[in-house]
């Protein structure tokens, strides 16, 4: 039969079993556990700046309007990241896909909130 | 114009390329903030990214976002406390808004606050999930980008880690660095990456080069006399003889030399200039034309001193062509890659309309093996058409190419590894009414060939648009210089009149070298056809195939010559073996043409049974292949060929590298004496002989000894089998020198040698040899063994022929 190339070619790297990769999963969990333990211990004094969420009314959007923005890519949402430089806020908008975490939980945010 | 010849293009992974896999999307790399290095947030065949891989194996916390990436150049810190260790990192977004936060999980994230702040405390995530980033931090390469990067593995991973433990700068290539006295790696048959493919082919390349510098380099001969005259173009010749070189060495028409003046009756001088002729029937003299005349020492002939110069092009075009299959994904489609390097892939055909009539305009009408061919090539995104001697190999690649264009446009780029191979095709598409541009190497443009008007540098004298150019280049011509004003002008001009021509082609044709010409690099060509691409090494053919291709038709047959690799280490680690010929040992079946229309149909009995599965079909009738009015004493009247016993004796030439075979030189004499008289004309005759020695012998000896006026000797071609590849002859008479019972017999026990040998002659051919010696070699064995059945195996002066009752051992089963 005609196949085409695309199906022709493998479609990804196959994950190879070994120990050296065993090894890694074991150091990563090990990495994790660790330096949360080790956060516990140290007493890191609470800051006072202030990180409550701001008003952003260029980037409030509800989920219907991110909906609506059809020129969009229509797999993604937008998001703003809120980081500090110094002691000034900077706002860095981002996309997420659709399909993450971060933009499942906002729409079921949405939806609670409407239905309440 | 050296500065064209630059490589500005040169592909270099960018700093920001993964240290483990190379891939290079600025939305999908990270950097280590300790070490300083890129990683990507692939797994490739690993279980988690490589930048995870990374900071947990070497320990490292902290990293900073790519300034292209989805966030800008960020470095990922707690918005609180401003701790930077990624493992203790996540983000907590705010109550139904788009708006987040990166905090800590231990005491950021746990402040009883957050929910007064509208944060959503209890959604705090980790940045690492599933052991990448989070795809909004930094993307995951798609699978293809990664199956297109170096298939770094786990082990390779920890050993490059404890390599930067010691060296900070170590790369991948030092995990596999062979020792300087170590033999250099074997090419393999299958590649995991682009990359591997260029770690061994690269070092295999760089060995060929230096050792064609050493060679090059090593030539130098004083004592020079030299004679000067003007040629047509008004440029100063220089004429002389150079003592016989290394049998290696092999002077061409293009080749640079460097002349230089070292007597008191002048003022030192040295001049470059390139070979116009060569020794030959003619003369053993070499012309070079001089770049710039002007201050020549021409009233002086001696006290000179003749250089070679050694130019790096070729092999720097190869090792580009070679990293850029590596690093550049748009050089060859995914399918191609992935074959090239023979992943299990299946042969796909692709979609594609075909034509009414697969036979091109001006060409002869195609047999039905060369329609099938044609229909093959079409259809496949890679395809291998095999054409034995004579079977029409040039008008199916022409018919290729013709119909390449007609379905898809242009330009299709066409390349052969030698310049002959090159004129030969394009001659034929040109007849086809295509658009077609040769495109030569600067320093072959003075040398006249059959297509020199399709020339880019031709073509260009020709636009009758460019008033200015050609009155420049009228200048340039006359006075051989031009200001510094006009120069750049002038070089402008003829870059953008090149640009048009080039990009207005239907078809572009040139080397396989030739494909590395800046004046190409910003071109794309989606098809490529690479003609005789057998007697090219693979990096050579890689050259025009990282152009973008995503079909490719190599024609060829891996039953004759291969490439020449002069380096004896880079060639027995496997430089020498085509890609056509690894692509069939992989598997692909490639496309026989199977009617020749060459040789007489008992000169192609032998070829066809043992080098073709007997597949070989005659195109023509022993009537058509008889020599009609020329009475020659062929011992069996309906087989126009036989082998002549002599039993000379063989000695070491003049040179001291090469033979030669006095009674064999004799006996060949008589040969073609016999033919001229008998009326054949010197230009139908080849005389095939494998040494140089043995060549310069029978020049003179046909000239000096042979019976008949010396011009018609030297009309007869004398060469090499490799000179005759490509090409027919209506006689040939071969002459084996070798006779040494106690030695091999040199290069003659090549089969594919010996297959090209006795595939020249279209009417009959004669071997002239010491049967004795051959037949210990099991490919001579055989042939001899043929020819005695036949009763062609005869000996006695040529008015009385008689078969000789010479026995030799039965030939042991061959395996092909
Ligand atoms: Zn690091
Ligand atoms: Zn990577
Ligand atoms: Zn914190």
């Amino acid at each position: 039969g005609v196949a085409s190339e695309i199906e022709a070619i493998p479609s990804g790297p196959r994950k190879v079993e070994c120990k050296e990769d065993d090894e890694f999963l074991n150091a990563l969990d090990k990495m994790v556990s660790e330096n949360i333990q080790e956060r516990m211990r140290e007493t890191v004094k609470a800051s006072h700046i202030d990180i409550s969420v701001p008003v952003l009314k260029s980037n409030k959007k509800n989920y219907d309007q991110l909906q609506e923005t059809g020129d969009k890519d229509q797999n993604t949402m937008g998001f703003v990241l809120m980081v500090r430089k110094g002691n000034k806020q900077q706002y860095k908008p981002f996309e997420a896909d659709i399909n993450s975490e971060l933009a499942q939980n906002l729409r079921d945010q949405e939806l609670a909130q409407r239905e309440e | 114009e050296e500065e064209d010849e630059e490589f500005y293009n040169s592909k270099e992974l960018p700093d920001y390329a993964c240290k483990y896999c190379g891939i290079h999307e600025p939305n999908c790399v990270v950097m280590c903030n300790l070490c300083k290095k890129w990683f990507c947030n692939g797994r490739g065949n690993t279980s988690g990214s490589h930048i995870i891989n990374h900071l947990v194996r070497a320990k490292h916390k902290e990293v900073t976002l790519h300034k292209d990436g989805p966030l800008g150049e960020t470095v990922l810190e707690c918005y609180s406390c401003g701790v930077r260790n990624v493992f203790v990192l996540g983000f907590i977004p705010a109550k139904a808004d788009s708006v987040v936060v990166l905090l800590c999980r231990q005491p950021c994230a746990a402040q009883n606050s957050l929910k007064d702040m509208n944060w959503e405390q209890e959604q705090w995530k980790p940045l690492i999930a599933d052991r990448c980033f989070l795809t909004w931090l930094v993307k995951i390469p798609s699978e293809q980008e990664q199956l297109r990067a170096r298939q770094i593995t786990a082990q390779q991973i920890n050993k490059l880690e404890e390599l930067w433990k010691d060296n900070v700068d170590a790369t991948f290539q030092d995990l596999e660095k062979p020792g300087v006295d170590e033999e250099p790696q074997q090419v393999l048959l299958r590649y995991e990456d682009g990359y591997q493919y260029q770690n061994i082919f690269g070092p295999l390349v760089k060995l060929e080069a230096d050792y064609d510098k050493r060679l090059k380099e090593s030539q130098t001969q004083e004592n020079i006399d030299v004679r000067w005259d003007v040629g047509l173009n008004k440029k100063t010749i220089a004429y002389f003889t150079l003592a016989k070189t290394d049998g290696d060495m092999k002077l061409m028409h293009g080749d640079e030399l460097r002349l230089r003046y070292v007597g008191e009756m002048h003022k030192p001088w040295a001049g470059v200039g390139h070979v116009i002729k060569v020794p030959d029937n003619y003369g053993e003299d070499i012309g070079i034309e001089l770049k710039n005349s002007p201050g020549a020492p021409t009233q002086c002939s001696s006290n000179f001193v003749v250089d070679f110069i050694w130019k790096s092009t070729s092999f720097d075009r190869m090792q580009l062509a070679l990293r850029k299959f590596a690093v550049d994904e748009s050089s060859v489609s995914a399918y191609i890659y992935h074959r090239l390097l023979g992943h299990e892939v299946e042969e796909v055909l692709m979609r594609c309309k075909l034509p009414k009539h697969f036979s091109a305009p001006n060409l002869p009408d195609l047999n039905r093996s060369q329609v099938y061919a044609v229909k093959h090539a079409l259809q496949r995104p890679l395809s291998l058409i095999q054409g034995p001697p004579g079977t029409g190999k040039t008008v199916t690649s022409a018919t290729i190419v013709y119909q390449l264009v007609k379905q898809n446009g242009g330009p299709v780029l066409v390349c052969a590894p030698s310049n002959t191979a090159v004129d030969q095709l394009t001659e034929k598409i040109h007849r086809t009414n295509l658009k077609v541009v040769r495109l030569c190497a600067k320093s072959r443009e003075a040398i006249d060939s059959p297509v020199s008007f399709l020339a880019l540098h031709n073509q260009i004298r020709k636009m009758e648009i460019h008033n200015e150019l050609q009155k420049l280049q009228q200048l340039k011509d006359e006075t051989g210089e031009l200001s510094s004003v006009d120069e750049k002008r002038y070089r402008v001009l003829k870059k953008s009149s090149e640009k048009e021509l080039l990009e207005a082609a239907d078809v572009i044709c040139c080397t396989c070298v030739g494909a590395g010409d800046p004046r190409l690099t910003r071109l794309k060509f989606h098809s490529i056809l690479i003609d005789e691409s057998m007697q090219a090494t693979e990096p050579e053919c890689m050259v025009p195939v990282v152009l973008g291709v995503n079909q490719l038709i190599l024609v060829g047959d891996h039953c004759q010559l291969g490439p020449v690799v002069m380096c004896k280490k880079a060639a027995r680690a496997g430089l020498s073996q085509s890609l056509f010929e690894r692509l069939v040992v992989l598997g692909i079946r490639p496309f026989r043409l199977e009617v020749q229309y060459r040789m007489h149909p008992e000169l192609s009995r032998f070829p066809s049974n043992f080098f073709y599965e007997g597949s070989l079909q005659n195109g023509v009738c022993a009537d058509e292949r008889r020599l009609t009015k020329v009475e020659f004493p062929w011992p069996m009247p309906d087989r126009p060929m036989f082998f002549h016993v002599t039993q000379g004796q063989e000695e070491i030439a003049g040179s001291g590298t090469s033979y030669l075979n006095r009674t064999e030189a004799a006996n060949v004499e008589k040969l073609a004496t016999r033919f001229l008289r008998g009326g054949v004309k010197p230009e139908q005759i080849g005389v095939i002989t494998p040494y140089e020695g043995q060549r310069a012998y029978l020049v003179q000896h046909m000239q000096y000894q042979g019976s008949l006026h010396s011009k018609l000797y030297q009309e007869i071609e004398i060469a090499s089998v490799d000179a005759f590849q490509g090409r027919e002859k209506d006689i040939i008479i071969m002459s084996c020198v070798r006779s040494n019972e106690h030695q091999g017999i040199g290069f003659l026990n090549d089969p594919r040698r010996l297959n090209v040998a006795l595939t020249r002659a279209k009417y009959g051919i004669i071997i002239v040899g010491n049967p004795k010696v051959l037949s210990k070699q099991p490919l001579w064995n055989h042939l001899l063994t043929f020819y005695k059945e036949q009763k062609v195996l005869v000996e006695g002066p040529l008015t009385n022929l008689k078969e000789s009752m010479i026995q030799f051992a039965k030939p042991k089963k061959l395996i092909n």
